[in-house]
């Protein structure tokens, strides 16, 4: 009965996963490092046109995977939406360990990484949308590890512990928001320029988390419901397909409604990258049809939604069709070239190096390293003891936890 | 990743070289000059910055001047050194314009400042080399090995003693593109009458813009290209000269542009061309005509402003009665018009311009004939008003009848010599050289002299008016006739890429010994057996003699600003040095001769009795202020007198014996709407062109004759403002900026209308094969709906096999290909310009 | 203090991209590099089409977004400078936030694949920190400034020459290249200017040549939607940047 007594962290799974993931993490860590050595940045594709790529869109998409995350944490821990509370640690636990994968990739693309440690905080330039999102993560980062840690030692629902979760939810809505506005703020680039950004990055935000939740839970049960506790089986058959699907519909709406006013807008830098740039391209149709829209009719079916296997699909489908999303959302804003004239006729051509896919990859084998080194030090399955008239609510999920 | 054979064995050779193999072999001398410079890595030679990035203490700026060399402009420019503390060399930092030089001003145009590229130039030939595989050819490694500058010279002079005890002193030729003045080019004429061949200087006009000259010298006797007042003109009409991209001095123009534009009256411009270009579009009218079809537009012009009243009476005449005579279809009593500085009007008007509506002109020309009236109307109706033009119209068959009408049209607004208007180059006030060749001549130069024909055979019965025929050497030399040569040395020439036919020069200088003298690799050092490095113009000692300018004569002076950076020296030295290596009297004359700077120091000596503006008087001040001019132009025409300069103003009034000495040497002294120039060869003309021998000396319409058969396209081929003298494939920052080709920032693209290319099945971006009778090369096509339809454009410059890492690299050297080994060797049978954008073609994808 | 600005005649200019290669020159920037670019522009079908063009520097903006969205202070308007923007290479992390941010496309991380091979950086390879030695680098030297040749990972950006502009007389109203003692202090662009298109002078002084010019040929601002309010002015027609449509 191992798997019974040490029911997610299968060693089975987990080492190999941890030594594998790790070691494919540090290969790429120093391959990218060995190319930027010789080659410097010319070892990335992105140029005066694109200054921002794959890594970028990496990093964003990891930052706002964690972002979700944390979202879906604090629904049980600021929103007191309790039958979430089994879902809690192993989400903060992905949520800390897809940032800090997201801020190794950003770490290995930026200039000069050492420097922004000091120039950032010395500078305090807050004017600057990065400089507050620097601020937000890093802060978000703190209580995800402080929250974490006070859930180690068993500690759920003091006084700090509350503080601590209701703070990180403050700093990831704030860090999120604010990594929105990186972006929508720049009315140079319309494609972006939306105040309403933050709430299509909270909205994916979400969607990616859950989709990494479901992912990394069936990951640790090996897709076997009848090896979780109770209340975690039952939140993977009701509560949180349920939220995965809303989420899905309210991406889709919003993605909807990104699509018709681009199309519609006469605006060029707008209406140009969605004709020809993102519906020009198969991958963005695979991305958000194939990860937004089929997910979505998949979990519409009650009785497909509780198979774990759909979940699954749905979850894998999402986390790569918003891994597409990202890219061309990133490169979009600036495939039309500002001010180029003849220099640059077309649409800017921008196809990631293969130094940036090993970012990528990178960053991608560290959350699966991380994710199974939490299971091997971490119960991520564990939740609140009942407390005295909370008990009752899930009596039998308790009981088995402690089993 | 192409051409990996071709960057290895430049690499590979000049890591030898600066490296211990080739240090034996070059000497201290040029050890010295290496020093600090020594190659790091594969890369080729770099110095060292770190002292410039560490702490800044670069000291000691020092200006000199020079001329910039790439382009025949002649612009002065300010060369600014820094001693780099680290090695103690001085280093070019920058490139300015100097503000005391007439043509720069202290401007310069965009190939002026990275000059310091060319200096730097890793792919640079570093001392003299000698060629061991005797195997020529494109793909032939020459497997060069370094030698001494005695051995070098001593090689050369051994064969040329030779040739010349054995009478075959005439199979040596020199070929040259820019000459400069007395201290290099200059050199040529005493040299051939020295050393015995009618080959020493084979100029490169005849595949230049010779063109002009020829029409010039046919109306009005002056075989030379103008000068003008362009500060002073009000309306100028401009015909295919790329005046704001590649017309001479470039730079002036630019400046004189900015001042006519903004002047009161502001200057009125028309252009005239076969394509979309900075020129056409910054002008107040554009008309796109056919290539090869100027000369019926002028004619159409020359027919409205006659039958409009509007020629110039105070030059060109008038009617006895003063009532206007000429009108469209009729022909007119030549009695009753009393010409003035022209001869032939009415003779011309009846024979030629009598049908030339604008109506005629739109249908050859394609060009409307509403904007033909109007253009003509506003250029009679404008004073002063010039109509220029240079390569475009007269590099087709028609060339020099194209080139004639548009002058025609100076004739009929009356600005020859005028302000405002054209006129031609003086000369500077030079001493005599060291010595008089004449005085040393022996038996073999006597002998020799009018011995043989050129081996380009100009000046011959073959091409009684061209004054050199560089196109016709390899064709000639691979046909043995008039003979073969056995030797020819080439100075700033590469015609084995440049000429037309450029495949038959692989041939010839595969049989011959040859020695190229270029500061870079390039085609010719390919296939020749001992390259003499020159000095790049930043290190040079050199002389140069205004182009045609403004008339008033000016001299300036390129002074080194570093010494050469590897084991190079002056091509002048290279003359002289292989002229003291001649048996008999002639080492003895360039032993008086000497060197570049003892020429240059006695040339300058004429300065003393005739200081220039600047106060130049002599060597020293000279070097210093690297200028001598001296204003004004010595002759104006004003309301149909002439009046030379007496010291103070236009105040003698010139005889017209006088005007035809001095300014109009034709035979009748006037302006000839029926040349006699032209008559002079009747029979020769009648035999080579469809005219009839009553007309041969009008202006006329001529059909160009196209070459490519059936084929639909013209190809034309431009000059585009960042093309360096044929040397700007290999400098990475001028590659960059080839506009205004339509957004070329790694290469020259092909240019085509998107109609022609819908027909084609050609998209934008796509490789395609340009076809020929000759052959084909391929381009990559951008489609440019600016354009005519029926002609395609392909700026020159990439497509060099043998120039350098940059010119080779990322398909250049392929796409595009050289359009000159698809260009047939047809020229204008009168000035013997090669017609180079005559050409149709086919285009298809690849 | 004066008000640095530039005037940029488009009725003078002739597209001839000398003002690009002078400051390739003068501020050893590498192909692509083109602090001042020369852009051109194709409009129209034969026989009507047009081609027009136009330089383009930093606009030195009076209030640039490409510094409010520095990180680190690393770009700023140097207000006892002319307000002219710099980059400090000392505090620039290469986040290449700012070149998102410029609405003119005027900021450059040269440490990226070159645009002509083989890579200059490789042929001159870079020593003391340099991204590469160009073989012709001037001494100046500044990197508070971002003057001089830039270390690897930061972004560059045209100043004005300011490397030069700064030894200018206090109170010159104008820095007039025909001046013989002004011409050394000229940015090197207007120096070169052929057509003489481009004017430099003291924005701040209503006596200037460059406030006249502006004044008289109603001198007009690029982009002065994104209120960004450069301190280049361009007169004469063509200013007007076509939309962009693709493979136009």
């Amino acid at each position: 009965m191992t798997a019974q007594d040490n029911q997610s962290g299968n060693p089975a799974l987990f080492t190999p996963m941890l030594y594998v993931g790790a070691a494919i993490a540090i290969i790429a860590f120093v391959f990218s490092g060995f190319m930027l050595m010789t080659q410097g940045h010319a070892a990335f594709n992105m140029d005066a046109n694109v200054a921002w790529g794959l890594p970028i869109s990496t990093y964003v998409y990891f930052a706002l995977m964690s972002s979700g995350l944390t979202l879906l944490a604090a629904l049980a821990m600021v929103f007191g939406f309790k039958q979430y509370y089994p879902l809690v640690k192993r989400a903060i636990w992905l949520a800390i360990i897809t940032l800090v994968a997201g801020l190794a990739v950003l770490a290995m693309e930026i200039g000069h990484t050492f420097r922004m440690l000091w120039a950032i905080p010395l500078n305090l330039q807050v004017e600057s949308a990065m400089f507050w999102m620097g601020v937000f993560y890093l802060a978000d980062l703190i209580f995800l590890l402080w929250k974490f840690q006070r859930m180690e030692r068993g500690d759920w629902s003091s006084k700090l512990s509350r503080q601590v979760g209701i703070a990180g939810f403050i700093a990831v809505v704030l860090a999120a928001g604010t990594l929105a506005l990186v972006f929508g703020m720049m009315s140079m680039r319309p494609f972006w320029y939306d105040p309403t950004l933050p709430v299509w990055f909270y909205a994916t935000a979400a969607l990616t988390g859950v989709a990494g939740l479901v992912f990394f839970t069936y990951l640790s049960y090996g897709m076997n419901t009848e090896r979780m506790p109770k209340a975690l089986r039952m939140d993977m058959e009701g509560p949180l397909p349920r939220l995965f699907l809303i989420l899905l519909f309210i991406t889709l709406v919003m993605f909807l409604a990104r699509l018709t006013t681009g199309l519609y807008a006469n605006a060029t830098e707008v209406n140009v990258v969605w004709a020809d740039y993102l519906l020009a391209s198969g991958w963005f149709h695979l991305g958000v049809w194939g990860g937004i829209l089929l997910p979505f009719v998949l979990l519409l079916a009650r009785g497909l939604r509780q198979s774990p296997a759909i979940q699954m699909l749905a979850a894998v489908l999402v986390l790569v069709g918003m891994f597409i999303e990202r890219l061309y959302f990133v490169v979009g804003g600036q495939v039309v070239p500002l001010f180029k004239g003849t220099w640059e006729r077309d649409l800017v051509a921008y196809v990631p190096s293969p130094t940036e896919w090993v970012l990528t990859v990178m960053g991608i084998a560290l959350v699966f390293a991380l994710y199974a080194l939490g299971e091997r030090l971490f119960n991520l399955s564990d939740m609140p003891q009942a407390e005295p008239g909370e008990a009752e609510a899930e009596p039998e999920a308790t009981a088995e936890a402690r089993s | 990743m192409k051409n990996i054979l071709e960057s290895m064995f430049t690499r590979r050779r000049f890591l030898q070289t600066s490296g211990a193999t080739g240090a034996a072999a070059f000497g201290a001398a040029g050890m010295a000059k290496l020093t600090g410079f020594s190659a790091v890595g594969a890369g080729g030679a770099a110095p060292s910055n770190a002292a410039a990035a560490s702490n800044g203490s670069w000291k000691d700026l020092q200006m000199t001047k020079n001329i910039c060399h790439q382009c025949p402009a002649r612009c002065g420019i300010n060369v600014y050194t820094y001693e780099d503390p680290s090695t103690g060399n001085r280093r070019v930092t920058s490139i300015y314009g100097d503000p005391g030089n007439p043509i720069a001003n202290g401007k310069l145009c965009p190939k002026g400042h990275l000059g310091t590229y060319f200096l730097y130039d890793p792919d640079r030939f570093k001392q003299p080399m000698r060629r061991t595989n005797p195997n020529k050819g494109r793909d032939e490694d020459p497997g060069w090995e370094p030698i001494s500058w005695d051995e070098a010279y001593d090689e050369i002079a051994s064969r040329i003693n030779e040739l010349r005890e054995n009478g075959e002193a005439h199979k040596i030729a020199h070929l040259y593109g820019r000459g400069w003045g007395p201290s290099d080019a200059g050199l040529y004429g005493d040299w051939g009458k020295l050393v015995g061949t009618p080959n020493a200087a084979i100029g490169h006009a005849s595949i230049c813009a010779e063109g002009s000259k020829h029409a010039k010298a046919a109306v009005e006797g002056n075989a030379s290209y103008n000068s003008y007042d362009y500060k002073n003109t009000n309306y100028l009409l401009i015909f295919g000269a790329g005046f704001l991209e590649a017309f001479r001095p470039y730079n002036y123009l630019m400046q004189v542009w900015g001042h006519m534009r903004t002047k009161s009256p502001k200057t009125r411009v028309t252009t005239v061309d076969v394509r979309m270009n900075p020129t056409m579009a910054a002008s107040d009218r554009y008309l796109m005509t056919k290539p090869g079809t100027d000369g019926a537009l002028a004619l159409a012009m020359a027919h409205v402003i006659l039958t409009e009243g509007l020629w110039d009476r105070e030059f060109v005449g008038d009617f006895d009665d003063g009532e206007n005579r000429f009108s469209t279809g009729s022909t007119v009593d030549a009695e009753r018009f009393e010409e003035v500085w022209t001869r032939g009007l009415v003779d011309w008007w009846n024979a030629e311009l009598k049908d030339r509506t604008p109506e005629w002109a739109a249908g050859i020309t394609g060009v409307d004939a509403d904007d033909i009236r109007r253009t003509a109307v506003e250029f009679g109706s404008t004073r002063p008003a010039m109509a220029i033009f240079e390569r475009g119209p007269t590099a087709h068959t028609n060339g020099v009848y194209n080139g004639m009408a548009i002058h025609a049209l100076n004739a009929l607004s009356g600005s020859m010599f005028a302000e405002g208007g054209l006129f031609y180059q003086m000369g500077p006030s030079y001493a005599s050289g060291p010595a008089d060749a004449d005085d040393y001549r022996d038996g073999i130069s006597r002998t020799m002299e009018g011995r043989y024909p050129r081996i380009d055979m100009a000046g011959t019965e073959r091409w009684p008016f061209a004054g050199t025929m560089m196109q016709e050497v390899a064709k000639n030399h691979n046909a043995g006739d008039p003979y073969k040569l056995k030797m020819a040395m080439f100075y700033t020439t590469n015609p084995i890429w440049t000429a037309p036919d450029a495949p038959e020069w692989e041939k010839m200088m595969s049989e011959i010994f040859v020695v190229d003298t270029s500061p870079f690799p390039g085609e010719t050092a390919k296939f020749a057996d001992i390259v003499l490095p020159e000095s790049t113009y930043l290190e040079r000692l050199q002389d140069s003699p205004t182009y045609p300018f403004e008339g008033w004569p000016m001299t300036a002076l390129r002074v080194p600003a570093v010494e050469p950076i590897y084991d190079t020296t002056e091509f002048g030295n290279m003359m002289i040095e292989i002229g003291k290596r001649i048996k008999g009297p002639t080492s003895d004359y360039y032993r008086q001769v000497d060197n570049v700077e003892n020429l240059l120091k006695h040339l300058a000596r004429g300065f003393e009795d005739d200081p220039g503006d600047n106060g130049v008087d002599g060597w020293e001040a000279w070097k210093e202020q690297g200028v001598w001019y001296k204003k004004p132009y010595h002759w104006k025409q004003h309301r149909g007198v002439f009046y030379e300069w007496d010291g103070e103003g236009y105040n003698i009034e010139m005889t017209e014996e006088e005007v035809r000495e001095k300014l109009m040497p034709t035979e009748s002294g006037k302006f000839e709407f029926d040349s006699s120039y032209l008559r002079a060869e009747v029979d020769y003309i009648t035999q080579h062109l469809n005219v009839s021998r009553d007309r041969v000396g009008f202006p006329q319409w001529l059909d160009p004759e196209y070459t490519g058969g059936n084929r639909d396209l013209h190809f034309v081929t431009p000059k585009t403002p960042m093309t360096a003298e044929g040397r700007s494939g290999n400098i990475p920052q001028a590659t960059a900026l080839m506009q205004p080709s339509v957004g070329g920032n790694d290469r020259c693209y092909v240019e085509m209308h998107p109609q022609t290319a819908r027909e084609r099945g050609i998209k934008d971006g796509d490789r395609v094969r340009i076809t020929a009778d000759l052959g084909s090369i391929e381009a990559y096509v951008r489609l440019m709906p600016q354009n005519r339809p029926d002609t395609i454009i392909l700026p020159y410059e990439h497509g060099h096999w043998a120039q350098g890492r940059w010119a080779e690299a990322q398909e250049r050297a392929t796409a595009p290909g050289n359009p000159n080994e698809m260009t047939e060797n047809v020229s204008d049978p009168i000035s013997g310009l090669a017609a180079y954008y005559t050409g149709r073609v086919d285009v298809e994808r690849v | 203090m004066a008000k640095w600005g530039m005037v940029i005649d488009l009725d003078k200019c002739t597209g001839c991209q000398a003002c690009t290669t002078a400051c390739d020159m003068e501020n050893d920037t590498l192909p692509g590099e083109s602090w001042q670019d020369v852009l051109y522009y194709t409009e129209g079908e034969y026989p009507s089409g047009q081609m027009k063009w136009l330089p383009r520097p930093c606009m030195q903006c009076e209030d640039p977004s490409c510094v409010h969205v520095c990180p680190t202070r690393a770009t700023y308007k140097d207000h006892d400078a002319g307000g002219i923007v710099f980059i400090d290479w000392d505090k620039c992390i290469g986040c290449k936030y700012c070149m998102i941010a410029c609405p003119y496309g005027v900021r450059f991380f040269a440490d990226e694949k070159p645009l002509v091979e083989p890579d200059l950086k490789e042929v001159f390879a870079g020593s003391g920190g340099q991204l590469w030695d160009p073989p012709g680098q001037s001494p100046d030297t500044d990197y508070r400034r971002g003057i001089g040749v830039q270390p690897k990972g930061v972004v560059s950006k045209c100043t004005f020459c300011y490397h030069r502009v700064k030894e200018a007389p206090e109170g010159v109203p104008d820095l007039d290249e025909d001046d013989p003692e002004l011409v050394d202090y000229v940015p090197a662009c207007v120096r070169t200017c052929p057509p003489k298109a481009r004017f430099f002078g003291d924005l701040d002084n209503p006596a200037s040549n460059v406030n006249k010019l502006i004044g008289n040929k109603n001198g007009i601002r690029l982009k002065d939607h994104t209120g960004n309010r450069p301190q280049v002015y361009y007169l004469g027609a063509g200013a007007g940047i076509p939309a962009f449509q693709p493979k136009s």
